[in-house]
């Protein structure tokens, strides 16, 4: 039997249209309930929570559904594509401290604001000032909702400090290292020792000098108007002096954080120290496993407090149902949510009410040999100001930590600095 | 898939008596038998070639503390299935690869078909401008695309497509490299004499295509569909903006895996494993095309 | 622009002796050759080509000749050639090309001449050759983050097999990842795995084409498989050759995921001081790590321009060639 050929050829055609509309059907019951579209990046958790169906069973006419993208670089590439084509938003979109700038600056009218809302004053009264500053508009518009915080710590090997001779009670070594100057003495007794084990550094790579430390300035990488300053900005210029003597002094195993090597050094015991946000906590205990339990421990940052990470949660304005959306962002984001999501987990608060609930405020962890670390990265939390922020502070950062590299690798640090300069100006575009 | 697969012989068959006699196809592979070396080298490059697969699955069954260990582990555990069932729970996984079936039979039953079609008129046909056209399929190749991406999200917007998995398959459909294949392989592979033959014989034109084209593009379609098919499965950059975790393909459920600010490696291997599974199948049944191909040219001949 | 393959010896291959009669054949060429058929036939692949490829091509285009940020497209500002004369002096393209020409000859080179050797091992009578066949595209059927993963393990410093290998045969570590030649040769090891057995099955379909008759021809004539590899595959496979070694050059000119996939972290620098970036990883950067749409767009399109000189070369080289052999 021989079809003929142009049957065929339509037979083909059908074939293909019928498998598209077989692929783009279900769009979605009508049965009164109102489905809110999450869309978000990795770091979240609300739904590993039990947020999620906590709210449903509060309000039976919500459906939520989360779409997730695990790494934030993707999910940005994907949000700025939509954001540009002014269309594809989700009702409520997450928003990381990389990008809130751009967004504050950019895409503000894009977004509801929060403060122009009736009850700003309850919504926003109960963070840190400084969250609530990070996602506000030079005219004063508040672009989303705060959730976790990255307060800063600074993050030790027992095990290996005792075998260099060095002191292990996390009170000392807080005095010992109050100043980077006082760490980094610390560093050269470390590389000194003759008995401490083979191959291993003092810490992870220059970058955790500089990322904790640039945020202690003044200024970071921006003025007040988020416009990038890397060659004046105080916070560089000290971050930069401290982690170019770690690089060049070769006290650092100089691994690309987030690289692969970074990640199997936690199991082996590479370093001994690594500047460490909240978050940074649930990673180790992630890359060291069960053998890293009561082998590692937490004392404050030397040099002041510091922030790194942290998230917001958007409405879009587009959102068809943007009350329910908003009622639900304020609800996720409300202190007893954020305690539990402190609890359960270890998402450090960016609300000041919840950073102090006991629950928090008291927690310590078994892990890392029993520290304090609610009280710990509270205290770092409660002492931070706001540091001007600026749409290419991701970048910037890359930018001074690759040159670090560098100089471990031999170049002098003027250099270094310089090649760092040379990048950011094709960061920013002249 | 299997309309375009099986048409090619029944039309054969029902051509027999109109096409020139035939010379034998397909090469010495039946002639000359692989010696031992053959043998070695071939099954070193499959090693080599399947090893990341096979760490696939140790790494999808182990933490990744373990993964670090020295020496490193090398066999699989029973975590691995433990591991797989928290992907499909992480990740619309089981409509994914619905989704990823329908978008990659699409993108390969399309690009083949249009594929072959024109790379048979810029080898054998002459009509005025084929030279400029060919140029600018071949120009198109060398515009890199990712930042098509962004009118091309426009267009798809305003066509509310966003979401859809059309706007994967329509745009991904376009295939210069495709065109450009089937021209250089019919170029030399389809000696004109056939061609005149059929036209002796009183063959329409689309005739001709499908009873003497098609059976000599055969092992060259296969290849095409099967580097197509592969393609479409891997793509990511395009799909995770047109689409999102609602009606994924495999890539963009993978891509939201293991998340948290740990990523939890095992899960995200264990996913990727599932994901590729699919993939076999696929192979399997083209690679025995491929094969069919050379053995109806020899039986014939 | 033609890549047209106007070969005697490929036509040699397509008809050999007995020859046709003189005098029909030529008449019935041109009746057939000249065919407004020709229009229908490219017509299902144009229509969809100039909705979504020629019309974003065009956009590009457009975008190289402003200063356009990706959050704020509508504000673009015209800068005529600015973008371009820019490019021209900036250290970080010369340096992404510099890196794209090593390497790209690093990894296409050994890759086309041993997936032509595979294809030829793989044309020989086998058992289970669905099974090789498959094999040889897994690389290319592995996923990205699979892949990642290995080559990253690899070629790691402290932990990689690779080290841990040359360490056991006396050699040193080597930290593959920082230096200029050993990541672009890493690179290239990448690429050529993942490109080796797509080509070699390219040439498979080519070479199951080729007329078993004139293998028989050249037995007779005492030819060993040697001689027959040489005067009679290589031959008929010329246009297959050159569409391979265009693709690839393509390729090597746009590369872009190994490189990215190289640093393991994501990121687009190629490097800390950028010793293994390439030009697709530099538009990349500019494009969607930096915002910079007018720049990135100006650079695909210098991409775009690189190709078609050197393809024009090959094109031209060719031809020459063809004609000298006439």
């Amino acid at each position: 039997m021989t079809v003929p050929p142009r049957r065929r050829v339509a037979l083909g055609a059908a074939l293909v249209a019928t498998l598209m509309a077989a692929g783009c059907g279900g769009s979605g019951s009508d049965d009164g309930t109102i489905t809110l579209d999450l869309g978000l990046f990795g770091t979240f958790g609300f739904e590993e929570a039990g947020l999620y169906d906590e709210y449903m069973e509060l309000h039976p006419e919500i459906r939520i559904e989360e779409e997730s993208v695990e790494r934030s670089a993707d999910y940005y590439r994907a949000l700025q594509t939509r954001l540009a084509a002014g269309s594809g938003l989700a009702d409520i979109q997450g928003i990381e401290i990389g990008f809130v700038a751009d967004v504050a600056a950019n895409h503000a009218d894009a977004f509801v604001d929060f403060a122009a809302r009736d009850n700003a004053d309850e919504v926003l009264g109960h963070y840190y000032d400084w969250k609530v500053e990070g996602a506000t508009t030079s005219d004063g518009r508040v672009v989303g909702l705060g959730t976790d915080a990255g307060p800063e710590a600074m993050c030790f090997r027992r095990d290996l400090f005792e075998q260099a001779g060095l002191p292990t009670d996390r009170e000392q070594l807080a005095q010992l290292w109050s100043t980077w100057d006082g760490y980094l003495e610390l560093g050269r007794q470390y590389d000194a020792s003759p008995t401490k084990p083979e191959g291993s550094a003092f810490l992870d790579s220059p970058a955790s000098v500089f990322s904790a430390a640039v945020y202690q300035g003044q200024t970071a990488y921006d003025d007040e108007d988020g416009n990038p300053i890397p060659e004046s900005s105080d916070g560089v210029a000290t971050a930069w002096q401290h982690a170019s003597a770690a690089a060049g002094e070769g006290m650092t195993a100089n691994l690309i954080q987030f690289g692969d090597e970074w990640n199997s050094a936690f199991a082996n015991g590479a370093f001994a120290t690594i500047s460490c946000p909240a978050w940074m906590l649930g990673y180790i205990t992630g890359q060291a496993g069960d053998e890293g339990e009561g082998v590692w421990d937490v004392a404050p940052l030397p040099g002041g407090a510091g922030n790194w990470g942290g998230s917001w949660l958007g409405v879009t304005e587009s959102s068809e149902h943007q009350e329910e959306a908003i009622a639900l962002v304020e609800w996720l984001t409300a202190p007893e949510q954020q305690v539990r999501m402190f609890t359960e987990e270890a998402h450090f608060p960016s609300s000041q009410q919840a950073a102090e609930d006991p629950a928090v405020a008291t927690a310590t962890s078994d892990y890392f040999s029993g520290a304090p670390v609610g009280q710990i990265f509270g205290e770092s939390a409660a002492a931070l100001r706001f540091t001007p922020i600026g749409p290419y502070d991701t970048q910037i950062q890359e930018a001074f930590t690759n040159a670090l590299s560098t100089v471990a690798e031999g170049t002098s640090p003027d250099d270094a600095f310089q090649a760092a300069l040379d990048e950011i100006d094709q960061v920013v575009g002249g | 898939m299997t309309t375009l697969a099986s048409a090619p012989e029944e039309t054969v068959s029902a051509a027999a008596p109109v096409a020139p006699p035939r010379r034998r196809r397909g090469r010495g592979g039946k002639v000359t038998a692989a010696g031992p070396l053959t043998y070695v080298l071939l099954g070193l490059t499959a090693l080599v070639s399947v090893f990341p697969l096979y760490w696939t699955a140790v790494a999808a069954s182990k933490t990744n503390a373990e993964l670090a260990g020295t020496p490193p582990p090398f066999l699989p555990d029973a975590d691995l299935f433990t591991n797989i069932g928290r992907a499909m729970e992480e990740a619309p996984i089981g409509l994914a690869i619905v989704n990823s079936v329908v978008v990659a039979s699409c993108i390969t039953v399309g690009t083949v078909l249009c594929s072959t079609l024109a790379g048979f008129a810029f080898a054998k046909l002459r009509f005025r401008g084929n030279g400029a056209l060919l140029a600018l399929v071949i120009g198109t190749m060398m515009v890199p695309t990712q930042l098509a991406i962004i009118p091309l999200f426009i267009l798809i917007a305003e066509l509310q497509w966003v979401d859809h998995l059309q706007a994967v398959v329509l745009p991904t459909l376009v295939s210069a490299f495709g065109v450009f294949f089937m021209r250089q392989f019919l170029s030399q592979a389809l000696p004109d004499e056939l061609l005149e033959a059929a036209r002796v014989d009183g063959a329409s034109t689309l005739r001709t295509f499908w009873s003497v084209v098609v059976p000599v593009a055969r092992p060259a379609m296969a290849v095409l569909a099967m580097l197509t098919f592969l393609t479409a499965w891997n793509d990511f950059f395009w799909p995770i903006i047109a689409l999102t975790t609602d009606n994924p393909t495999v890539q963009v459920a993978l891509a939201g895996l293991g998340g948290g600010y740990v990523p939890d490696t095992a899960v995200i291997m264990a996913g990727t494993l599932i994901g590729t599974l699919p993939v076999l199948v696929v192979f399997v049944v083209l690679g025995k095309q491929i094969v069919g191909g050379i053995m109806q040219g020899a039986v014939k001949g | 622009m033609t890549i047209a393959s106007d070969d005697p010896r490929v036509a040699a291959a397509a008809a050999p002796p007995p020859a046709p009669p003189p005098g029909p054949p030529v008449r019935r060429r041109r009746r057939l050759t000249r065919n407004r058929w020709g229009y229908a036939y490219v017509a299902p692949f144009f229509v969809l080509f100039a909705c979504f490829s020629l019309y974003p091509f065009l956009y590009t285009a457009w975008i190289s000749l402003h200063e356009v940020r990706l959050s704020d497209i509508d504000g673009a500002e015209f800068v005529g050639l600015g973008n371009y004369s820019a490019l021209l002096q900036n250290e970080f393209f010369w340096n992404a090309a510099r890196n794209t020409l090593t390497i790209g000859v690093l990894s296409t080179v050994p890759q086309l001449a041993m997936a032509l050797g595979l294809a030829h091992l793989l044309n020989y009578k086998l058992r289970g050759r669905t099974f090789y066949r498959v094999a040889m595209l897994m690389p290319y059927a592995t996923s990205i983050a699979a892949a990642t993963l290995v080559f990253a393990q690899l070629f790691g410093h402290d932990y990689g097999l690779i080290n841990t290998l040359l360490e056991a045969v006396g050699f040193d570590r080597v930290d593959w990842e920082s230096g200029t030649w050993t990541s672009q040769f890493a690179i290239s090891v990448i690429v050529i795995w993942r490109w080796t057995g797509y080509n070699a099955l390219i040439y498979l379909a080519a070479m199951q084409a080729i007329p078993g008759d004139l293998y028989e021809a050249a037995t007779l004539d005492g030819a060993s498989r040697w001689q027959q590899f040489l005067h009679v595959t290589i031959p008929a496979l010329k246009p297959t050759i050159l569409f391979t070694i265009v693709v690839s050059t393509i390729g090597a000119v746009q590369l872009f995921g190994e490189p990215l996939l190289f640093s393991g972290n994501g990121m687009t620098s190629g490097g800390v001081s950028n010793q293994y970036q390439t030009l697709g990883l530099l538009m990349y950067d500019q494009g969607w790590t930096n915002f910079h749409l007018g720049q990135a767009a100006a650079t695909a399109w210098a991409m775009f321009l690189i190709i078609l000189v050197v393809v024009g070369g090959y094109a031209l080289l060719a031809r020459r060639r063809a004609r000298a052999e006439r």
